[in-house]
């Protein structure tokens, strides 16, 4: 057992963990940060942090495939799954995952300092006002027990927060926003693909083969994606800090006063200075990643950190309220039953390097415990502990975005493979009436060519030299083709689903003797009922915008195995379907206004344990169509606002 | 020296026509010696000589170049996967499927082709995916430099 007695005890050091540490410790509460993955991720000084981002970005150089965890170390004791351990079900013998259901789940996240903001794509669209009310809008899911309008100045912090780039007057009901309300940086210029595809759309929806759905005209909308990484300042954005205001009880956007690492205090800004937003550059160097500088990997790795990453929150946070633990990896809270308090979290900690093995189990306790693992991860440590489940829901409701794939080649050069990895986006059906019936869906127009479905341009090049082209042809061909690949994924909302869990079993276990996550996951008609609809539009868009198509579903292998084993075939539906993972983890520990069928309530504290927080995506009674980090920040800054209200 | 320096030319001309990339665009990439001895090490170097050998008869017929490339390279059982990896080593550098060192990832001739950059590298800077790619035409001979100016320091 340790003998500091800390204020608040916050594991893991994703986008939520750091924000919360950081408004904590600003706060001037005395934090202790359990990290599970290794000490040299978090490094705070700025040499080591440089020498070891440049080693993951030669890691992904070096990587075969190159997918979104190839940069990052994967540790034996605190292992993360990765997209290229997906198989057919069941799967207990590769990766991370034990997969018992139906489909495997094909989404990944990081362990490991900064989380899974190391890789994110960085696209931050808020949720519609309807998300929150699938039930009383639609009659199908559940409500969040918040509005939309109750979440709103948490959104604003949260977009402060990560250093959102947009244009909020386009977003789907703009009118919902605060009045006048702006970025703290403007929109991220979108990408000469995007300008051809919207040409092509707009021609389509003006013209005499418009498409229609139940042969009714629909008339396709596309928005610039907001999204956090650095672009050009919004001089007219006023915010500077989120700051804790003690009188006020509650946290607030400042204008005048700013956080001064120096002082480790709030100083009020000079009256003769006039305040712009700065973007918050590299963690090794503030001058570095300014601007996003296209380098066309936003996943797996930006290398100027131009990008959001939770690693800069963390730079934010008072040094001296902070004791931050790495490699060490919680594993369980301790409690005396339902209803009582936690009194500890159990951590185990593990030597990296030269072969030494080296185990200890650490007891550490607070006033007050925050899960910020992950949704998988903070159900598999409650559910090894026992803990927060009196209503039996934790873990269960897992969810993600379905991504319905389709890749064609245009009828002129898009130039894609450049520029941020989406931009422009479908938004036109994000929440119309079908949603009785089936899933809303955005649809991002893909800037990386058909990289993910194909691996382009490697399968190009391969599959030309395999027909023996050669020389100025096999260029030729190459030029011809890879500048015309267009890729749309449409992400189609699951609904919650107890069956859809993740559990643990004893006979599965890491090196650390920590549970591995037990996987049962499926779709249901609800959502495959949209891959139809949305396929049927994507056709007809494809075929009057004179895009070729390709798409191509139920691929196998040399081994007659599904290429991609998420797939949905008759009898289930009419066509055969591929879905891929939009890495969006979500559901496990929801939030609600019973507590008899949620575990967290509104303000995410666990019904069962009124010391025991959980933050992260988990919390999310349903999806919407929105990348959920976001809103998962918000709910973020709203749980740490309870937690300052509290001690 | 003086044949692995041969060897290394022969290497070099035969991938001009391999790839439909000229010589200074293959030099440029810095990856040369790195991919010659990427094929001396992952090769019988019988192989290897026979297929040097071979290359440097056809570069003796220009005008057929291509014909003969097709029958006595890419056609033939003996030499058509170390031509094919070589040509993937280009334009990917990979040698079967593996990525030959971080450099060789960034060379690949494949961001060329396609009018982009190895995504992480050599970035094109803020906002230029708004606009087409700039095409860098071939170069035009440009008059050899006049005698160079002596720098001298006062």
């Amino acid at each position: 057992m340790e003998n500091t007695e800390y204020d608040v005890i916050i594991v893991g050091s994703g986008i939520a963990g750091c924000v919360m540490a950081k408004t904590l410790t600003q706060a001037g509460k005395k934090v202790l940060l359990l990290e599970a993955g290794l000490s040299a991720g978090i490094n705070l000084d700025k040499n080591g942090n440089f020498y070891n981002y440049v080693d993951y970005l030669n890691t992904y150089y070096k990587a075969n495939a190159k997918v979104p965890n190839s940069p990052y170390p994967n540790i034996k004791d605190a292992p993360s799954p990765n997209v290229l351990d997906i198989q057919a079900t069941p799967s207990v013998d590769k990766g991370y995952y034990v997969q018992e259901g139906e489909l495997p789940f094909a989404s990944d996240f990081l362990r490991g300092p900064g989380g899974t903001t190391l890789h994110w794509l960085g696209s931050t669209p808020r949720m519609l006002p309807n998300d929150f009310q699938m039930k009383t809008n639609y009659n199908v899911a559940v409500d969040w027990p918040i509005t939309y309008n109750e979440l709103v100045p948490y959104y604003e912090m949260a977009e402060l927060e990560i250093g959102v780039a947009g244009d909020a007057s386009v977003q789907p009901n703009a009118n919902e926003y605060t009045k006048g309300y702006e970025f703290p940086m403007k929109k991220i210029p979108q990408s000469y693909l995007d300008q051809k595809f919207m040409a092509l759309v707009d021609k389509v929806n003006k013209g005499e083969h418009p498409v229609q759905i139940d042969k009714k005209k629909v008339t396709i909308g596309l928005t610039s994606t907001p999204q956090g990484r650095n672009a050009v300042p919004n001089e007219k954005y006023p915010y500077i800090d989120v700051m804790w205001n003690a009188e006020q009880q509650k946290l607030v956007m400042t204008k005048h006063m700013y956080w001064s690492g120096k002082d480790r205090a709030f100083k009020e800004l000079d009256k003769k200075e006039k305040y712009q937003y700065l973007p918050v550059g590299a963690v090794w160097d503030p001058n570095t990643g300014q601007r996003c500088e296209g380098n066309a990997s936003c996943v797996p790795i930006c290398p100027v950190q131009a990008k959001y990453n939770a690693l800069k929150s963390l730079a934010k946070a008072d040094e001296s309220k902070l004791t931050i633990k790495t490699q060490s990896v919680a594993s369980k809270v301790l409690h005396n039953g339902e209803k009582t308090q936690i009194t500890g979290v159990v951590y185990k900690t593990y030597a990296f390097g030269d072969d030494a093995i080296e185990y200890k189990e650490v007891i550490a306790t607070a006033k007050i415990y925050v899960l910020a693992a992950n949704a998988i991860e903070n159900a598999k440590i409650l559910l090894a502990s026992e803990a927060a489940n009196s209503s039996k829901q934790v873990g269960c409701n897992l969810m993600d975005h379905l991504c319905l794939l389709t890749w064609g080649l245009l009828p002129e050069k898009g130039y894609p493979f450049r520029g941020p990895g989406s931009t422009t986006n479908i938004s036109s059906f994000r929440d119309t009436d079908t949603r009785k019936d089936h899933s809303a869906w955005i649809c991002p127009v893909d800037n990386w060519g058909w990289g993910w479905p194909k691996f382009s341009p490697g399968s190009d090049v391969q599959d030309a030299v395999k027909e023996k082209k050669f020389g100025k042809e096999l260029r030729n061909h190459l030029s011809d083709v890879l500048p015309r690949q267009l890729l749309l994924h449409y992400e189609c909302e699951q609904l919650p689903n107890k069956d859809n869990r993740v559990s643990i079993k004893d006979e599965y276990r890491d090196a650390l003797g920590n549970h591995r996550p037990v996987i049962k996951y499926n779709v249901s008609d609800y959502e495959i009922k949209a891959f139809a609809a949305a396929k049927a539009i994507n056709d007809q868009l494809f075929k009057a915008a004179g895009i070729k198509d390709f798409t191509k579903y139920g691929e196998k292998d040399e081994n007659g195995k599904f290429k991609n084993p998420d797939i949905v075939t008759p009898p289930r539906s009419k066509e055969i379907y591929n879905f891929w993972g939009a890495g969006h983890i979500v559901g496990t520990h929801r939030m609600g206004k019973d507590a008899d069928k949620s575990v967290v309530d509104k303000n995410l504290c666990t019904w069962d344990h009124n010391n025991l927080y959980l933050v992260g995506c988990g919390n999310m009674p349903t999806l919407g169509t929105s990348n959920p980090t976001l809103t998962m920040l918000a709910l973020t800054f709203k749980a740490a606002e309870a937690i300052l209200k509290k001690i | 020296m003086e044949a692995n320096n041969k060897n290394t030319k022969t290497f070099l001309q035969i991938s001009v026509h391999l790839t439909g990339y000229d010589e200074m665009d293959l030099l440029g990439t810095g990856m040369l010696e790195s991919y010659y001895d990427v094929v001396i090490h992952e090769n019988n170097l019988h192989l290897v000589s026979e297929f040097l050998t071979t290359s440097e008869k056809i570069l003796g017929d220009l005008p057929n170049i291509n014909d003969k490339i097709r029958q006595q390279l890419i056609d033939d059982v003996k030499f058509n996967s170390l031509t094919s990896n070589i040509i993937m080593m280009w334009y990917m550098g990979t040698w079967n499927g593996n990525v030959v060192s971080p450099q060789s990832y960034i060379q690949g001739l494949v961001w060329k082709a396609a009018d982009t950059h190895p995504p992480g590298a050599k970035q094109p800077g803020y906002g230029s995916w708004e606009n087409p790619p700039i095409t860098i035409h071939p170069p035009v001979a440009v008059k050899p430099a006049a005698k160079a100016e002596t720098l001298t320091t006062v």
